[in-house]
């Protein structure tokens, strides 16, 4: 099928993978989330995601990936118990410490977040400016990264100008920029046709093969069956279950 | 490096940002203007007043009016005294000059009588630093109670309401010009936020991708100064062209002798810009707060 599960390439890499279990990259610990007086979106909690693994996050429309998501990156912050990244507990981070913890975290927004009036390539180029890196290289590295996605021809256009797809690809691009240590990615398929599907998600799994922790929440059935990883299951706010690739599909086609 | 790719790209930002929304600059700019411009005519008119207390005043002496008996010797004395004690120029003025002047304003006095009825006087130019209603006083006072003297006279009622005329104006102009400038600093902080708001969804994803709240605010704030330099300078333009174009034709118009022209001085310039850039650049911190958050 693809390149990322069957070689043995990716197969030592995914041991590597279990190896890196002992230290622990994300962490949540009874951990809620409500917001103002609603009924909470995210109740108690408990995971554990290791260095290097490739994670999936799954679940109904409005079960709360998105909002987990944003707790890691701390777009957000928990209602109750402690998010640890790193060791860190970010819980306790100050907001003038947010920005390096960001730096380590690439994002693909679900709602992309794309500057509709700059360049494909500032777009992308967006996140090294922030950490200062000098103009040239700012530019290379973009051209480099939009080339990873395909998109190296569309660096001049504007955001409105392009496809669905091809906005995604650039959202993509732009948490990739950065050799970011975790990938965070809320539906980075939603808007792209199989064959690219295949093509975007073998790239994470090289990201993730060179190191990179990689959360992907989707509700795409067949992604998580094709890439035999840990599935974390949500449902109304809940952690339901955590089960392997295939058991999670089916389980999912079911419903 | 680091450091220089920051402040390049800061620069390069705040260029891009007047450059691409060019109206909302213009609307920052112009209040900023307004503002300046303001604060220079305040302070032209400032020392054109000052100028026209002076010039005014200089022309008040103090006039020490002599007994019939007194003898060169005492005059001699006072006038000694006299630049004393006002740093001034004094001059004796005999009866036969004091009439000879007299005659020279009003033809045929001379004839209306034989004897010359005019005293010895003692006339003092008041010099700058004396000019005060206050001292003028003083010192016609202390000479008043001299032997030798009949009476001191020194337009004092003329001083006096000059100085508080010159002070009225002087409050007045504070007052307006406190109430302009209050008013225009909420028009520009306005703008500037307006500016800002327009790049809001710039500054929630930067600080996603992991901006600190310095580097969003840096740009703002090159922006915010160069707002205000642009600013100055046109008001430094308004002020010229009111200085030296304007009064000119106010003069020949009015017909008005003698005024000293007002003047654009480089201190001034150097306030207004000085000014300018500090506004510019305290709207936008205070404006550029609100986005920050979170
Ligand atoms: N800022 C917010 N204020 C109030 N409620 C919120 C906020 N963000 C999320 N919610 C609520 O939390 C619930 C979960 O939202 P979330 O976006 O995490 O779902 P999701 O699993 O990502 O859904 P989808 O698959 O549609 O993206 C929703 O019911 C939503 O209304
Ligand atoms: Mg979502």
């Amino acid at each position: 099928m693809t390149m990322c599960v069957i070689t043995p390439e990716s197969r030592r890499r995914r041991g590597k993978g279990r190896w890196a279990k002992q230290r622990p990259v994300i962490q949540m610990f009874h951990v809620s989330k409500s917001f103002g007086n609603d009924p909470p979106t995210l109740v108690d909690i408990n995971l554990d995601i290791a260095k290097g693994e490739f994670v999936f996050l799954t679940g109904p429309s409005g079960a709360g990936k998105t909002t987990l998501l944003k707790l890691i990156f701390l777009a957000e912050r928990a209602s109750k118990g402690q998010v640890l990244v790193a060791g860190r507990n970010v819980a306790r981070l100050r907001d003038s410490g947010i920005p390096y913890l960001r730096r380590n975290i690439g994002v693909v927004f679900q709602d992309f977040k794309l500057l509709p009036r700059r360049s494909v390539l500032d777009n992308v180029g967006f996140a090294l400016h922030v950490v200062g890196t000098p103009r040239e290289v700012v530019r290379e590295k973009s051209l480099r990264t939009l080339k990873l996605v395909g998109l190296a021809n569309k660096a001049h256009l504007l955001p409105p100008k392009l496809s669905g797809g091809e906005q995604q690809r650039v959202v993509i691009a732009r948490a990739l920029v950065n050799d970011p240590a975790i990938l965070l990615a809320d539906e980075p398929t939603g808007n792209l046709d199989p064959a690219l599907t295949v093509e975007i998600m073998d790239l994470l799994c090289d990201v993730n093969a060179r190191g990179t922790t990689i959360v992907v929440a989707t509700h795409d059935a067949t992604l998580i069956q094709r890439y035999q990883k840990r599935t974390l299951r949500l449902e109304q706010g809940t952690l339901v279950a955590e089960e392997k690739g295939a058991r999670a599909a089916q389980l999912m086609v079911q419903g | 490096m680091s450091l220089v790719a920051k402040t390049s790209y800061f620069a390069r930002t705040a260029l891009e940002s007047l450059w691409r929304s060019p109206f909302i600059h213009v609307v920052a700019v112009l209040s900023l203007a307004v503002a300046l411009t303001g604060f220079g005519a305040a302070r032209v008119v400032a020392s054109q007043l000052d100028r026209l207390v002076e010039s005014l005043s200089g022309e008040v002496e103090l006039t020490v009016y002599l007994k019939a008996d007194s003898s060169d010797e005492t005059r001699a004395q006072l006038v000694t005294a006299l630049e004393q004690r006002t740093h001034g120029k004094a001059t004796i003025v005999s009866p036969e000059q004091a009439l000879a002047r007299l005659e020279a304003q009003v033809p045929g006095v001379r004839a209306l009588s034989k004897d010359n009825p005019l005293p010895w006087s003692i006339e003092v130019a008041v010099p700058p630093s004396a000019r005060q209603a206050q001292a003028l006083r003083e010192v016609a006072r202390k000479v008043e109670q001299l032997e030798a003297v009949e009476a001191v006279d020194f337009g004092e009622a003329a001083v006096d309401r000059l100085e508080g005329l010159a002070f009225a104006l002087r409050l007045a102009g504070l007052v307006v010009f406190g109430l302009v400038f209050l008013t225009v600093v909420v028009v520009v902080a306005a703008t500037l936020q307006l500016a800002i708001y327009a790049r809001r969804e710039e500054i929630e994803i930067q600080k996603l991708v992991g901006a600190t709240n310095r580097f969003v605010r840096a740009p703002f704030l090159i922006e915010g100064a160069l707002q205000g330099l642009l600013g100055a300078l046109i008001a430094l333009g308004l002020l010229l062209l009111a200085t030296h174009v304007g009064w000119p034709r106010l003069v020949a118009l009015l017909g008005v002798l003698d005024a000293v022209a007002p003047a654009v001085t480089l201190r001034l310039a150097g306030e207004v810009a000085a000014l300018g850039a500090s506004l510019g650049l305290v709207g936008s911190v205070l404006a550029v707060r609100r986005f920050l958050r979170a």
